[in-house]
């Protein structure tokens, strides 16, 4: 009944708001003069009436330039983004041809022109509009005003500006290029000069094709597990340790510490290099075994499983657990004394002034790296490509056991170019990381009680 | 005021960055060749000594060929068209001809290269491909690799004489056949189980595919250009792979990761392998290692040498029993029982790439390169095998000559052109892994095991191939 009562009233609200604006855009196009309609005829028109003559030829040198770009390429930048191509290039006779790949950069480049022009263009109306009223009453500021308005109280869009574009350009441009690749049959033997087309392809072959969706279930199975107790043991294990450093009756804390610092010094590939050659058959720990009457152990074999799981597992906590223990290290300084004192007194024993005090207060500091630790493992590619890169498993499409989707995502689009299918796991994992990541941290104390520490 | 300076700096720097991209894009009129060699090439100063040798004959000519100064694998699909691709790249038959496809490297029309007569129909055959109908060759091959077998001379038993040369042809029964080979690596073994007879990493896909090519599997039909048609599983290839088995009892596990791989050199040069499979290329490695443990045996580092130059042999790949049973001893002096082993070898050459800003002077510098005086020069710095008949100038060089000899009786199969090319290696290394797994642990596995395990390997490469597509 409650649940109908609220669906009902969501819709009258949408239904309101859309009424309250069109009701609202009547009254505006009712109430605004020659100014505004001229402004919305040709960008900086009102603005020259209004007086604003440098602000209105700047209005309007902008038109003039989306025009041009738009003539000169953007509509067929534009209309390239649906089509991807219609004339395949031949590079022998070098006939230039149609490059889909650059079709759909620039097709993203020209909806982002566009969406400026939208906004440039309402920017533009609402201005001319806003200074028409003004001119009846008051002064309408001069371009040497407006100039003085940026470099002071506005400064905030001037030091934004190049920072925005140069995320739209390098940040923006590339992930939206990534996601709308997974919906293209780019890869295998479609690639430029090759037309590359449209398709759900990538995403149907993950869920329908039989080998391809067995293996995606059985590895991202895997990968929740492998992410969720990775991180859990590398945290608890980084603060155990910051907690045992901590202790007053350890002796030589600093020459004790330097040990997991020394590790976590290393670079990581070399560190998992160097893992990779100990554990193999003819590495020393075999050796070792051997040379104690033991026979080999193939720790990373082909029916090694669970024993190159864990091995894989050590290995991550033996690279991760220092940077944990050196953050909790830091923060456990901050906790007050005193609390510990109240808590002793109150008959508060070790483990109860553990999970009552220091953990609840670590967890506070650290929920935002337990997210990015989190989303690191998920996404640890290093662990497993150097253990076990050279090993497919039965049941596996051109993936092992041990593989995460990251290094399933590697074999497919940097060993077989299968960029769509590629893309498109890449945006799987994006969601999860990202839906995961925002869950945790939206109900974490980090994020309801921000301003409890400040 | 300091608002103002820092939009004056911040447009400066934005103008400075433009200056510098656009001075960047522009170059005097001189002809600039990039050139992309393997990393080896560049170490030991062939590149350098080739660019310089270039420039100097056609200095008159305001064309200069440079590196490309770009990492050996560069990708030239998705660089090329683009304009970031070398002009002339230096790769393996199998990576030059990846490139064919979408048209990124060049027909080239070979009959009137003055080296067209000099280098064997089957290396050419390594650069052939069918385009629109057309056969076309897109490389010049330069050098063939193809797995040899290397061994100690001085770890034969005194008795081999005698005892290990039943054809009285003067040469090691064990290093001819490979029923005697796995006989004395298993006495070897039997005798110390710290040492091996023969050893190899038995996962490695170049060295060991040739067992099942030997018995009637080959890699794609229709001479490895019909991706449909894969044969890794055909014939008796599951002989081969019991031959791999076999191989791998006499070892341990070690022979199934890089192990023996990595520490090859070494472990021939201490005694602890008697014998090993490796391209031509790491003789002066193996050498180095052997000088090496002699000295430390008390020998002047001449005589180190020597007596590594003496004991370090390098010989075709033992023959193989044609009912495929090497644990069996069989009548070596009945050439009916006996057939050459096939072995996988590649054809490395140059290539020019589609988007090369000078075609005909591209062409120009891959004839001076592979002239007769630039490839002996190459097989002078580093040991390569040359795919040119005429560059065989040394007698002693044995590993040219079995190269060449296999090239011609068929027996060195060149690795495909074709872009499917790419599915194949993980799975076939894959599956000798599971075959080396038993054969030094459980061996449980039964002929038909070893079937099962080849038809697998197949369905994995086929899936990679087509599923995806």
């Amino acid at each position: 009944m409650s649940k109908e009562k609220t669906k009902i009233n969501v819709f009258t609200k949408i239904g309101n708001r859309f009424k309250n604006g069109i009701n609202g855009l009547k009254l505006f196009f009712k109430k605004c003069g020659r100014e505004t309609y001229s402004s919305m005829a040709f960008m900086g028109l009102g603005q020259i009436l209004n007086g604003q003559f440098v602000k209105g030829i700047l209005y309007a040198l902008a038109e003039v330039a989306i025009v041009v770009y738009f003539a000169l390429t953007g509509v067929k930048d534009f209309i390239g983004f649906f089509t991807l191509g219609t004339t395949k290039a031949d590079a022998w006779l070098q006939l230039a041809g149609d490059n889909s790949v650059i079709m759909l950069l620039r097709g993203i480049l020209s909806w982002i022109v566009l969406t400026v022009t939208v906004a440039l263009y309402l920017s533009c109306i609402k201005d001319a509009n806003k200074y028409a009223e003004i001119k009846g009453v008051g002064n309408v500021p001069s371009f040497r005003d407006d100039l003085s308005s940026l470099l002071n109280k506005n400064f905030f869009k001037i030091a934004l500006a190049l920072p925005l574009i140069g995320v739209a350009i390098f940040n923006v441009l590339p992930i939206v290029f990534m996601i709308l690749i997974a919906f293209t049959n780019y890869g295998g033997e479609i690639v430029p000069p090759e037309l590359v087309d449209w398709s759900f392809d990538s995403f149907r072959k993950l869920i329908a094709l039989g080998d391809f969706s067995q293996t995606f279930g059985r590895i991202l199975a895997w990968n929740f597990l492998w992410a969720t107790a990775s991180t859990a043991f590398n945290y608890f294990a980084g603060l155990g340790l910051a907690l045992l450093y901590n202790k007053k009756c350890v002796k030589g804390k600093a020459i004790w510490r330097a040990f997991p610092i020394l590790a976590y010094a290393v670079p990581g590939f070399i560190t998992l290099l160097a893992f990779q050659f100990m554990f193999s058959n003819g590495g020393p720990i075999n050796n070792m075994i051997v040379n104690n009457g033991g026979q080999i152990v193939d720790f990373l074999g082909i029916n090694s499983k669970w024993i190159a799981r864990g091995i894989g597992f050590f290995v991550n906590a033996w690279l991760s657990i220092p940077s944990i223990m050196l953050l909790a290290t830091g923060i456990l300084t901050n906790i007050n004394t005193d609390l510990y004192e109240a808590a002793r007194i109150d008959g508060a024993n070790g483990f109860v002034q553990f999970r009552k005090i220091t953990l609840p207060f670590v967890l506070f500091s650290t929920t935002p790296v337990l997210i990015s630790q989190f989303v690191g493992n998920f996404n640890n590619f290093g662990v497993f490509y150097f253990l076990r890169k050279d090993i497919l498993t039965d049941g596996y499409l051109a993936a092992n056991d041990t593989d995460l989707l990251i290094n399933w995502l590697y074999r497919l689009s940097i060993d077989n170019n299968y960029y769509g299918v590629g893309a498109a796991i890449s945006l799987i994992i994006f969601v999860i990381t990202s839906v995961i990541s925002l869950i945790v941290y939206v109900r974490s104390s980090a994020y309801k009680r921000e301003d409890t520490f400040k | 005021m300091k608002k103002v300076w820092s939009v004056v700096l911040a447009a400066l720097l934005v103008v400075c960055a433009c200056v510098s991209l656009i001075s960047c894009g522009k170059g005097g009129k001189e002809i600039i060749i990039r050139v992309l060699e393997n990393d080896t090439a560049k170490d030991k100063g062939y590149l350098d000594y080739l660019l310089n040798a270039f420039n100097e004959k056609y200095k008159d000519q305001n064309v200069k060929a440079v590196d490309a100064n770009m990492d050996e694998y560069c990708d030239l699909e998705n660089d090329g068209p683009y304009g970031y691709g070398p002009d002339v790249l230096y790769q393996a038959n199998d990576i030059l001809m990846k490139y064919v496809n979408g048209k990124h490297i060049l027909p080239i029309e070979i009959s009137e290269l003055d080296c067209y007569e000099h280098i064997p129909q089957n290396a050419w055959d390594a650069y052939k491909a069918n385009v629109e109908g057309r056969d076309v060759y897109c490389g010049v091959p330069v050098n063939v690799q193809q797995p040899l077998l290397f061994y100690r001379k001085d770890m034969l038993p005194d008795n081999w004489k005698t005892d290990w040369d039943k054809n009285n042809n003067d040469i090691p029964d064990m290093v001819e056949f490979w029923t005697e080979m796995y006989r004395y690596s298993k006495s070897i073994r039997d005798t110390d189980k710290s040492k091996f007879g023969y050893a190899v990493n038995l996962t490695n896909e170049y060295f060991n595919s040739g067992f099942l090519f030997s018995y009637g599997a080959y890699v794609f039909g229709n001479n490895n250009t019909d991706d449909k048609d894969i044969g890794l599983a055909s014939g008796d290839a599951k002989i081969g792979a019991k031959i791999i088995w076999d191989l791998a009892g006499l070892m341990d596990l070690k022979c199934a990761d890089e192990s023996f791989t990595n520490a090859r050199t070494t472990m021939l040069a201490n005694g602890t392998i008697f014998a090993n499979v490796c391209t031509p290329d790491i003789t002066t490695q193996f050498l180095k290692d052997l000088a090496l443990e002699y000295k430390k045996q008390g020998l002047s580092e001449e005589q180190a040498n020597e007596k590594a130059n003496e004991n370090l042999i390098l010989t075709t790949l033992p023959k193989l029993p044609k009912n495929g049973d090497i644990t069996v001893e069989q009548d070596v002096t009945d050439e009916t029982l006996w057939m050459s082993q096939k072995t996988m070898g590649g054809v490395n050459g140059y290539g020019i790439s589609s988007y090369a800003k000078n075609r005909e002077w591209s062409l120009k510098f891959v004839e001076f390169a592979t002239s007769l005086e630039m490839v002996t020069k190459r097989q002078e710095l580093l040991g390569i095998v040359p795919a040119r008949d005429d560059a065989l100038t040394n007698e002693d060089d044995i590993a040219t000559k079995i190269t060449f000899q296999n090239l011609n009786d068929g027996t060195l199969v060149v690795m495909p052109s074709i872009s499917s090319v790419r599915a194949i290696w993980t799975p076939i290394k894959s599956c000798f892994k599971t075959i080396a797994t038993d054969g030094c642990g459980k061996r449980t596995f039964s002929i038909d095991d070893m079937q099962t395990e080849l038809n697998k390997m197949v369905a994995n490469i086929k899936s990679q191939i087509e599923t995806l597509q």
